[in-house]
């Protein structure tokens, strides 16, 4: 039997899709949260003054950055419960290696950015009599921020993409709910370019989005 | 007010420091001249402690900088500092540039910081500037604000780092008017620069540093008319003979 592409199994496949879309958005969203703090946190741990906190941030970092996410997923939800007794719900669990994994990749964002600033800036709010922390936060992490934001935008955008392997955790995000229905209806041609084209009105929505406070960003001052 | 008994200082192997004593009086304006690389920003640097000595003491204000008891920050907030490239808090208003130090260091409220900073602004001439930010101001405005925020915390003591160095020429006179004025007003100051003419005219005394030693200092109208070490008159003749 001959292949025949069904321009209207895309289309009806869209909105059975929508499930899926907000779990994959609330977990991009959490994961991306938990991981900018735990981003922030590693990325000035490996700034810091003391070689041995600088030495933890790096093995976070190091092994985040060099294993595969999958790999972490699996990791996460089926051999840590066995090592500890306790089992999270996927989507809890979901959340946690975005978290995870982005703030590996986070935290060499912050470090970036935070090392970019002029070593004047330190030396001016020390000068006038801040103290390392009042420096850091009024005067460095301000102009730093404002660095962050395009590589920001870029790793949300990768970690949204990245949540389509939390479907082999059984979370039923957007790429699991287009696997699910080709289950019942074999046309993964159509579901899976139904699935791509979500994929990418998300992306394309965020990068344009990121490009517009970009812009709003050089222009207006602060 | 600033005492330096023989201070040391070393990068690693590198010894640029070796064995300075410098006293400061209470509204004395002392001008350091010295060829580049000679070490003259390090000393200046070790007096607020942004540089760590090696070795010899500092007093500022009947405070050891060295010692555990000393609270670095008070020392800094009494020993205000003027850079070369201004250093400029670049997301900041000018006039929040200059409230920052009272507020946070001084507690003061914010209120009464914004009316102390406009009149510093104004005593700068800048006051039409309190609301523009870093980037918007020539040169000569941003080191006359970074002036004005080392005023902010009401200092006992100012240390200049070449402030005039970074400016265009018909920009430098500003600035050297401001600091001026703070000397004819009493502040104490310790100055480096290259400003031969602002040496003469304000300074008490001058020092002549060369390859980490103080090799000779004076009132100007002797150290300038009559310099004994060879390499001062060497190094004045060159300064002159290119400008
Ligand atoms: N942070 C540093 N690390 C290593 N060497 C330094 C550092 N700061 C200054 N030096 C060296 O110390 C010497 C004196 O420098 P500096 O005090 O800046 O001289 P000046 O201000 O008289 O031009 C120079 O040889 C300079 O290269
Ligand atoms: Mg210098």
């Amino acid at each position: 039997m001959a292949f025949q592409f069904e321009p209207t199994v895309v289309i009806e496949t869209i909105p059975m899709l929508m499930r899926g879309l907000k779990l994959t958005l609330q977990i991009t969203v959490g994961g991306i949260f938990f991981g900018f703090l735990l981003g922030s946190g590693a990325g000035l741990l490996k700034i810091s003054r003391n070689f041995f906190i600088r030495k933890i941030a790096g093995i976070y970092i190091e092994s985040i950055r060099g294993t595969p996410m999958l790999v972490q997923a699996m990791f996460l939800y089926y051999g840590v419960p066995m090592a500890v007794g306790i089992r999270i719900p996927p989507i809890t669990a979901g959340i946690i290696i975005i978290a995870v994994n982005s703030g590996a990749y986070i935290a060499e964002i912050v470090r970036g950015a935070v090392q970019s600033i002029n070593p004047g800036q330190m030396e001016a709010g020390r000068s006038i009599g801040l103290t390392h922390t009042q420096t850091m936060l009024h005067i460095i992490w301000p102009q730093a921020l404002k660095r962050m934001i395009p590589p920001l935008g870029n790793q949300f955008i990768i970690s949204l993409k990245d949540t389509s392997l939390l479907m082999v955790i059984g979370v039923g995000e957007l790429m699991r709910t287009g696997q699910e229905i080709t289950a019942v209806n074999f046309r993964a041609f159509e579901v899976y370019m139904a699935v791509a084209l979500v994929y990418l009105v998300l992306t394309i929505s965020i990068s344009r989005a990121m490009l517009y406070v970009e812009k709003r960003l050089s222009t207006n001052k602060g | 007010m600033i005492q330096i008994e023989n201070l040391h200082k070393s990068f690693g192997s590198l010894e640029v420091i070796k064995g300075v004593d410098l006293h400061v009086k209470t509204g004395e304006v002392v001008c350091i001249i010295g060829p580049s690389g000679s070490g003259k920003s390090t000393v200046l640097r070790c007096i607020n402690r942004l540089e760590k000595p090696t070795s010899g003491r500092i007093i500022v204000d009947g405070h050891d900088i060295m010692a555990k008891a000393t609270n670095i920050n008070t020392v800094r907030a009494e020993a205000g500092m003027v850079f070369q490239q201004f250093n400029l808090f670049p997301h900041m208003t000018v006039l929040e540039n200059v409230t920052l130090g009272p507020i946070k260091v001084r507690s003061m409220a914010k209120k009464e910081s914004q009316t102390f900073g406009l009149s510093l602004l104004d005593k700068v001439g800048l006051i039409e500037k309190a609301d523009a930010f870093p980037e918007q101001l020539s040169g000569g405005q941003k080191q006359r604000v970074a002036i004005a925020r080392s005023l902010a915390l009401q200092p006992k003591v100012i240390l200049f780092d070449e402030p005039t160095s970074a400016l265009d020429p018909e920009l430098v006179g500003e600035v050297l008017e401001v600091m001026k004025q703070l000397a004819h007003e009493g502040m104490t100051m310790v100055v480096v620069t290259h400003e031969m003419g602002f040496a003469r005219e304000v300074a008490d005394r001058v020092i002549f540093i060369d390859q980490g030693k103080i090799q000779e200092q004076g009132p100007p109208d002797q150290f300038f008319t009559n310099p004994k070490n060879e390499r001062l008159k060497e190094f004045l003749g060159m300064v002159i003979s290119h400008i």
